[in-house]
């Protein structure tokens, strides 16, 4: 077995416990002790599970654009795996963001969606990894698979910097970051439960990306042992 | 197995055990007190919270220094109140909203100390049980399908002992 996905075997508990108690603590300061604020009342709660998802989605699309670039350069299976695993957890924190932000909105906005640059320029991002999916399935050699997905991996890539920007370039009704290099504008009665919340979303991507690299990798495994199963016995059939 | 299933029922219990406290924690300190209940004679003596609108023409006193008198609704019920409290940014009339303080039986009337906004919990526990659940799902669906592989993996016929002492350790 790849030294790689033993490593992930012997130390994947350690990212699951150290997010579980991240989120443990980021939920329990978050909807018991933070107090509400002056203006959203209660509604500000969701703020502690969709600004860390949008992070998560966003860092896990970084990884999965630097796996994609290291894919072409050293053609290596695994980091193949790698990224196949990030983009469907990828999707998945994408979506869910999109989907609080949407009932975030509802009670702050008074209205689900609206065509606005953070909005949209996200909503693409889930678009591009759908692509990405869909592009998996339908390319049947798993060399030209990765190499076709990892340049649309790239090229979706100019998505990034645009979410990331796009409440400074273009006016809109998302608030602009609260957290950047300006400062902290940001109360501290918030900031303890949204910093547990994020490092929590953190680790538990990367547990999740190594128990679907895993996965990927033993569902290989397992086709080509059953391959080999077959050749063996297709070649003693013969032989006799 | 029965530890793989073991730890996700601790899980499960974990994930109960604090939608069971977030629940005590809303109805301890968010709920509110409807106003026909607080004039049955049953009201509590520590500070309520009730919910109604300010009835359009009874706002009077000096509300940005936090003296205002007004008459609350709900329905067919109405209450006259007091308050005395840090000056509230969204007293208007034909407000709904949330009043903190005490019922004056004697003199029939509600002393408010504080305001709030009316809670809109459902969105708040909308976004959180779509996420969790989600998350969890599909964390089980990949765990459950790591385990279930090592297995095969382990009953295929070809030998190979790196993957069969990984499985001993699952």
């Amino acid at each position: 077995m790849n030294r790689f996905i033993r490593y992930i075997q012997r130390y994947k508990g350690w990212f699951g416990g150290a997010a579980a108690i991240c989120l443990l603590v980021g939920l329990y300061t978050g909807l018991l002790v933070s107090p509400p604020d002056y203006y959203q009342g209660e509604v500000v709660r969701i703020m502690y599970v969709h600004v860390p998802l949008a992070h998560t989605s966003l860092l896990a699309y970084s990884i999965l654009f630097g796996g994609s670039i290291w894919f072409l350069w050293k053609r290596d299976p695994l980091v193949d795996n790698m990224c196949q695993a990030a983009s469907s957890i990828t999707a998945l924190f994408t979506g869910l963001a999109l989907v609080t932000g949407s009932i975030w909105a509802k009670p702050t906005w008074n209205t689900w969606w609206t065509w606005d640059p953070r909005l949209v320029s996200f909503a693409v991002l889930l678009l591009i990894l759908a692509g990405y999916m869909m592009l998996r399935r339908l390319v049947d050699d798993p060399d030209k698979q990765g190499i076709y997905a990892a340049v649309l991996a790239i090229v979706g890539g100019v998505d990034l910097p645009i979410i990331k920007f796009s409440v400074e370039w273009w006016r809109t009704l998302h608030q602009p970051m609260s957290i950047s290099t300006r400062g902290i504008s940001i109360s501290d009665d918030l900031l303890l439960p949204l910093t547990f919340m994020s490092l929590g979303c953190w680790l538990l991507f990367a547990y999740m990306l190594m128990v679907r690299t895993q996965m990927l990798y033993l569902i290989e495994l397992l086709q080509a042992k059953k391959g080999r199963l077959l050749s063996q016995t297709h070649f003693s059939q013969s032989a006799q | 197995m029965t530890g793989f299933y073991a730890r996700w029922g601790m899980v499960g219990a974990l994930g109960l055990l604090l939608v069971f406290l977030t629940y005590q924690d809303y109805q301890t300190r968010l709920s509110t007190i409807p106003l026909s209940g607080i004039m049955s004679g049953n009201t509590p003596k520590e500070p309520i919270r009730i919910q109604g609108m300010v009835k359009s023409g009874t706002l009077a006193g000096k509300v940005e220094q936090g003296e205002a008198t007004f008459e609350f609704t709900e329905g067919t019920v109405t209450i006259p109140v007091e308050y005395h409290g840090p000056p509230p940014e969204n007293l208007r009339e034909l407000k709904v909203m949330v009043l903190k303080g005490r019922w004056d039986a004697e003199a029939y009337v509600f002393k408010a100390q504080d305001t709030a906004l009316v809670n809109n919990y459902g969105y708040v526990a909308a976004a959180y049980g779509v996420s969790c659940l989600t998350i969890v799902l599909m964390l089980f669906a990949m765990s459950q399908r790591v385990m279930v592989l090592f297995k095969e993996i382990k009953e295929s016929k070809l030998y190979e002992p790196e993957v069969d002492s990984l499985a001993k350790k699952q």
